[in-house]
């Protein structure tokens, strides 16, 4: 079975009508209106890096203007936010993306003697292959488990990503259009807000 | 950095961390970026000594704190519950979005160690007035006789102290009390004196398939029981709820009121009958007198430090900052066992892509359960796991997927467009006490100046024998219903223990009323007092214990009055 298509649009134009709650539309329409994220807590050369990565990470070749995933990183490390839970093995999470993004480009040099952003795509893929692996050359990963932060990197960045309105278009799902009560809760059964696949 | 005291960044106080690496401090300094030492703490100033003292001071307001909050109150008792987390309004404040919720989890930093890390945040701990009830899934399976008896049937872990039957009375209170949704008869868990007071909730498409599957492969199964009404609901002390409106979002907040949280339930009732909750209250201190009774508990709350003093104290923190506060104040730990033997709940999910439309953002996400798998015939293991359909939200689900799959790039993006046609089916299953698994103070420190708590959880045998158990049995279900491209996500769910519950003081920290071997006015009531894990999800057996705790301790309290 191929990925379903989903019409784009559907999240936006339920946004404008009455069947989604004002906390709701507060906090989609937000994302959507975000201004471009200046860095606050990374430096321009990591963050450029950090986006480089996410880029692999999370490609968007179809988005003219692709979602930022690595603005909320920044932001909430600026803000010294957590998310309740650390892996013990692993540094304060500042620590940890200063290492780890600091690790790929020492992985990058030893593998093709450039830094990250300097290499074509699938050089890019190869260095992040090798640190999602494990394997990655750097003596940054000496001081961070290399496995661990991938995980977590990679985590943050898709969580980033999926809470999107535009993201969750591309998905199919509408489950925010919540003032209604959802009736129609059995397979193929769908209500006239939801949107069908595009054949 | 075990030798660093490093404050951890906090939402209250953010500060920079320090930096440990050589390499990267040179190519801060390079870029010019300060390298800023952690701020002290400013020396607090003396605490005003009020001279209030209430009966009770109750510490959380989730399963635990809140039924024996409302208790105690309707006894006449002059109660405060102090709780860590904001008030908040579900039906304004409540939006459908997973990340514009994350104020309802714990978000303080824990550390996680051991081969199995466990996730907590927006995994099993919850903040606000209402505590982790504000976003459990809603579960509320009742305990079986023989969860209680691990000991006596396989000869390993502990026993509780006493038998169902002394719950069974309280779990009929608390499914009539919260309106749980519920089949009569349910086909498992014993004699029951009265049947769920509301109809189960619909079957969503999950819930559906599962059905069919397990039907074909001989399992039976039942619609669950879940605290979200299926119908609007009259409820004693506190007026009418609004039924669920299928919206799915359960492990999140539920914003129209459906969801039996402690916030629009006990704490209403509670707050009905005198008793005073202040949000935004952290304990950071227990005081003593020399006969060691507690005479005060010492909380910060929008920045001011406030001593308030009590003749009694309920520590209802969860299974997590209960033995912290515990061990912070050196308080009850002659028997050796706070902080030890912490359990997690096996929670074994396998998800499969489906043909059919799914959307798992609909219904109750556990809409289905099986009890079969109770005491497996062909187990190679002790105790049991329970099966569960779930649904799921999709950044939960993309996140999950990102760490248990690791697909990335192209291939994560054209997986997650699958999102509509993927269930989940999970268990919950019994885990076994054992020394390696523990909680103990890190030399971290969090923002407040206070040791991080860190846990470690490693699977032992005997949860790796159930999951795989669990895990062939759950693919089989998925393949027999048509599910493609199945994949499995080893995750652990629940706190529990790390405060245990016996009859002796040598080898527990509270006796079966909950009341503290060493401390003759501190009571425990949360998953930290749970001798062993249950097969079931914990919410309602801690609702029941809080209620029992609450009848012990007042009839403890009648009988003095009588003396006096």
């Amino acid at each position: 079975m191929s990925a379903p298509l989903y019409p784009s649009g559907t999240v936006r134009a339920l946004l404008a009508t009455d069947l989604v709650t004002d906390a709701t539309r507060a906090a989609l329409q937000a994302r959507l209106d975000a201004p471009v994220h200046e860095p606050v807590f990374f430096e321009p050369h990591t963050y450029a890096l950090f986006q480089t990565v996410a880029a692999r990470l999370i490609p968007q070749p179809d988005r003219a203007e692709p979602i930022d995933v690595v603005g909320g990183v920044d932001k909430r490390l600026a803000e010294g936010k957590a998310d309740g839970w650390r892996y013990d093995a692993m540094p304060p999470d500042r620590e940890a993306y200063r290492l780890g993004l600091g690790g790929i480009n020492q992985a990058a040099e030893a593998l093709f003697q450039h830094p990250f952003v300097a290499l074509s795509e699938s050089q890019q893929d190869a260095v992040l292959e090798a640190v999602a692996a494990g394997t990655a050359p750097g003596e940054n990963w000496q001081q961070l488990p290399v496995g661990r932060f991938f995980e977590e990197m990679l985590a943050e960045l898709t969580e980033n990503y999926y809470a999107h309105p535009l993201a969750q278009e591309e998905i199919g799902y509408v489950g925010m259009a919540d003032v209604p009560g959802w009736t129609h809760i059995q397979p193929n059964s769908l209500e006239p807000r939801e949107p069908e696949e595009v054949k | 950095m075990p030798d660093e005291e490093v404050l951890e960044e906090g939402v209250l106080n953010p500060i920079k961390t320090e930096i440990q690496d050589p390499l990267l401090q040179a190519i801060l300094e390079e870029n010019g970026t300060s390298l800023t030492a952690p701020t002290e703490l400013e020396q607090p100033a003396p605490v005003p000594n009020p001279t209030e003292e209430v009966d009770c001071v109750v510490i959380g307001t989730g399963a635990g704190g809140a039924p024996l909050l409302a208790r105690l109150a309707m006894a006449g008792l002059k109660v405060v519950a102090l709780e860590a987390g904001p008030r908040r309004n579900p039906i304004t404040d409540y939006a459908t979005d997973e990340k514009a919720q994350s104020f309802l989890f714990w978000n303080d930093e824990r550390l996680s160690a051991g081969k199995n890390p466990v996730a907590f945040g927006n995994n099993n701990s919850g903040t606000g007035v209402g505590g982790s009830t504000l976003h459990y899934t809603a579960y509320t399976p009742r305990a079986q006789d023989d969860d209680l008896h691990l000991h006596r049937d396989f000869g390993v872990g502990v026993d509780w102290p006493f038998g169902i039957d002394e719950l069974e009375p309280y779990y009929t209170e608390l499914e009539q009390f919260l309106g749980i949704s519920g089949p009569t008869p349910y086909p498992w868990s014993g004699p029951r004196s009265k049947g769920y007071p509301l109809a189960p909730l619909p079957l969503n498409g999950a819930a559906l398939l599962m059905q069919q599957a397990c039907a074909q492969l001989g399992i039976q199964t039942s619609p669950a029981a879940n605290a979200a009404l299926s119908a609007r609901y009259y409820q004693a002390g506190i007026g009418w709820r609004e039924a669920c409106t299928n919206r799915g979002f359960c492990q999140a907040g539920c914003n129209v009121g459906a969801k039996a949280s402690m916030d629009v339930t006990f704490l209403p009732l509670a707050e009905a009958h005198g008793a005073e909750i202040r949000a935004d209250a952290f304990v950071t201190e227990i005081e003593r007198d020399e006969k060691g009774r507690i005479t005060a508990v010492v909380y910060e709350q929008h920045g001011q430090t406030v001593r308030q003093r009590c003749r009694h104290l309920f520590l209802c923190a969860g299974a997590v900052e209960t033995p912290r506060l515990l061990l912070l104040n050196e308080l009850a730990l002659t028997s050796g066992q706070v902080g030890k033997h912490f359990m997690a709940h096996p929670g074994m999910q396998v998800w499969g892509t489906f043909s059919e439309d799914m959307r798992p953002y609909k219904g109750i996400p556990g809409g289905l359960i099986s009890e079969d798998t109770h005491r497996p015939k062909d187990a190679d293991f002790v105790g049991g796991y329970l099966l569960q359909s779930i649904g799921v939200m999709p950044v939960t689900f993309a996140s999950q997927m990102a760490r248990g799959r690791k697909l990335w790039g192209q291939q994560l993006r054209d997986y997650m467009r699958n999102y509509n046609h993927v269930s989940g089916i999970n268990i919950l299953g019994d885990c076994l006490p054992h020394e390696s698994n523990f909680l103990e103070l890190a030399d971290e420190k969090d923002a407040r100046g206070l040791p991080k708590p860190r846990l470690h959880f490693t699977a032992q045998e005997n949860e790796q024998r159930m999951n795989a158990h669990s895990e062939k049995l759950m693919r089989d279900i998925w393949t027999a219903a048509g599910a493609t491209d199945l994949w499995s996500f080893e995750r652990y769910a629940h706190v529990i223990g790390t405060a245990r519950m016996g009859l002796s003081g040598d080898d527990a920290v509270v006796n079966p009323d909950g009341r503290a071997f060493d401390v003759p006015n501190l009571y425990i009531c949360d998953n930290s007092v749970f001798p062993s894990a249950l097969s079931v999800n914990p919410a309602l057996t801690i609702m029941a214990l809080s209620l029992r705790t609450a009848d012990k301790f007042l009839a403890a309290q009648a009988r003095l009055d009588g003396n006096n």
